[in-house]
């Protein structure tokens, strides 16, 4: 039944989405606030998620009762946040900050070496072959009838995703450091002149848009149960792409972005085939940047006068 | 004590020294102004007082006390505000916010709303402005608000880059009406000023900053009848 089948690839590709928006918001929140495309994104979420592998091995919740499971999902999902921002906000220290007044180009290029570290790490730490991130969930069906699936585990990228993004949003739109963040990312000679410690709402920001990577590692892994040392490339590649997509520096922008490459990918998987799914989604990329360079809610820049 | 006392400092970008040995001293609830051309080093100075641009010789002292070194926000908290050069509001944020980000350091969140009614009331179309975003109001009405949250911040030195740059007469004389009432405050000003004839009239002394020395001195009135400033600066 053909409605149906469009209705349940839609389903996948917002389950999909929501998973790249997630780490789409840490690259566009660092753009936003000092723009570097930090590559090293990606990569930071291939370590969580190894993280996460080597903590659900070793305390064996692959063979635990349902409320352990959760209980243990939900550890997981602070560990490893905790884990990635403190990793991230490690690296802005020893690496990024010392290029703050550098060449744009300083830092992309250090971004991209820390990518690689990442992935030797990775690789240390795993070894080369892709691993298998054991089921923790139940594969029932949570929707009534046998025309649509929803299972726990698309229930899972719902319930850890959307909080975390109203929790970033009421962040950014309400408290002291949201503000100062706003403030730094516009200008930030001048938020340093009105008492805010810049490095400190960077360092801040580093933190978050890691935490939130670390969140996205567990819900990948439990979500797509394969993991390895290269997934970062990939996975941090289409979360870019999402997030140039819907404006970089925007953070609505990125969840709508991740949302659209989330849909286009799980549409042109079942309409076109797996192997045209890339060069749909960057042809896509490359029509929308050329008759909106700013992105879908991106702003437009202007020259300062 | 004056309360800001600069010792002979030296600051530059790369290879370029763009302040040699600048001295200068500010009583408290003084206003003084700093006059000279386009790319004098005046707002270097700024800068280098605030620590935006970092000192490579000589001494800012704040109240008696060293901030050469310190970090931007670290200085800024001990009292010393800065409308820099440009207004730079945060233009994608309100007014309000603008506004309330001056008060950003102090802790009594009571007093930030007081200080930020305060700063509608020397500017009223503040108040009328709240919820819109910086960057939609005029040049002038960016003046006012870059002003007023330098105030928000309960400065007790203010240093004014260029507040009069670009804008109409009338919202000028609005702009200086206020920068002249700080001293009546307790608010000691450094202004810098293209406009020299006007900062002159207002500031109880002024020095001259040619190409990064300070090359002369006096009180405001009798720089403004020096021959040689009318001459280089008044344009008569």
């Amino acid at each position: 039944m053909s409605v149906q089948f469009f209705l349940q690839q839609c389903l996948i590709g917002l389950t999909n989405g929501a998973l790249i928006a997630l780490v789409a918001l840490g690259y566009t929140m660092v753009y936003g606030i000092i723009g570097l495309i930090n590559f090293a994104h990606g990569d930071l979420i291939m370590l969580g998620a190894c993280l996460a592998l080597s903590i659900v091995t070793a305390l064996g919740l692959a063979a635990a009762g349902p409320t352990a499971t959760w209980l243990g999902i939900a550890m997981l999902v602070v560990v490893c946040g905790l884990f990635c921002g403190g990793l991230n906000l490690a690296v802005d220290r020893i690496v990024y900050k010392p290029l703050r007044t550098a060449p744009k180009l300083a830092p992309l290029v250090s971004a991209i070496g820390v990518s690689f570290i990442f992935m030797n790490i990775g690789l240390f730490w795993i070894g080369p072959a892709d691993r298998s991130f054991p089921e923790l969930l139940p594969a029932a069906n949570l929707l009534p009838g046998e025309g649509l699936q929803f299972t726990w585990k698309d229930l899972l990228v719902v319930l850890v995703v959307v909080p975390l993004m109203v929790a970033l949003s009421l962040l950014v739109k309400s408290t002291r450091l949201g503000k100062a963040m706003r403030a730094v990312s516009q200008d930030a000679t001048a938020a340093a002149l009105v008492g805010i410690d810049v490095d400190r709402v960077i360092a801040a920001t580093f933190f978050i848009g890691g935490f939130l990577g670390g969140a996205a590692s567990v819900i990948y892994g439990l979500y797509i149960n394969t993991i390895g040392f290269q997934m970062g490339f990939q996975n941090g590649l289409y979360a870019f792409t999402a997030a140039v997509l819907g404006g970089i520096g925007s953070i609505p922008g990125a969840v709508v972005g991740g949302i659209v490459i989330g849909l286009v990918r799980a549409l042109s998987s079942a309409y076109v085939g797996e192997r045209w799914t890339g060069a749909i989604v960057f042809a896509i990329l490359i029509v929308i940047l050329v008759f909106r360079p700013e992105g879908l809610l991106g702003r437009r820049t202007r020259e300062k006068v | 004590m004056p309360i800001l006392e600069v010792r002979e400092l030296e600051a530059g970008y790369g290879p370029i020294q763009a302040l040699h040995r600048v001295s200068i001293t500010v009583e408290e609830g003084e206003l003084v102004a700093i006059i000279g051309a386009n790319g004098a080093g005046k707002t270097t100075l700024l800068m280098a007082i605030s620590g935006i641009v970092p000192a490579r010789g000589g001494a800012v002292l704040f109240r008696g006390q060293k901030i050469t070194g310190r970090q931007p926000h670290e200085v800024v908290r001990l009292g010393i505000g800065h409308s820099p050069e440009g207004r730079r509001i945060f233009p994608r944020l309100t007014v309000r916010e603008n506004l309330e980000l001056g008060g950003f350091a102090q802790v009594d969140r009571g007093q930030v709303g007081r200080d930020i009614d305060e700063a509608c009331g020397l500017f009223p179309i503040l108040g009328d402005r709240m919820g819109q975003l910086g960057g939609t109001l005029s040049g002038g009405e960016q003046q006012m608000l870059a002003l007023g949250r330098a105030l928000v911040g309960r400065p007790r030195l203010l240093l004014l880059d260029e507040p009069s740059l670009g804008l109409a007469p009338l919202v000028v004389a609005k702009i200086f009406e206020v920068i002249a009432g700080l001293s009546a405050r307790g608010i000691a000003v450094v202004l810098v000023e293209q406009n020299a004839r006007a900062a002159l009239r207002l500031a109880a002394r002024g020095y001259v900053l040619e190409t990064g020395r300070i090359t002369l001195t006096g009180s405001g009135s009798s720089l403004a009848a020096d021959p040689r400033i009318r001459d280089a600066y008044l344009g008569e």
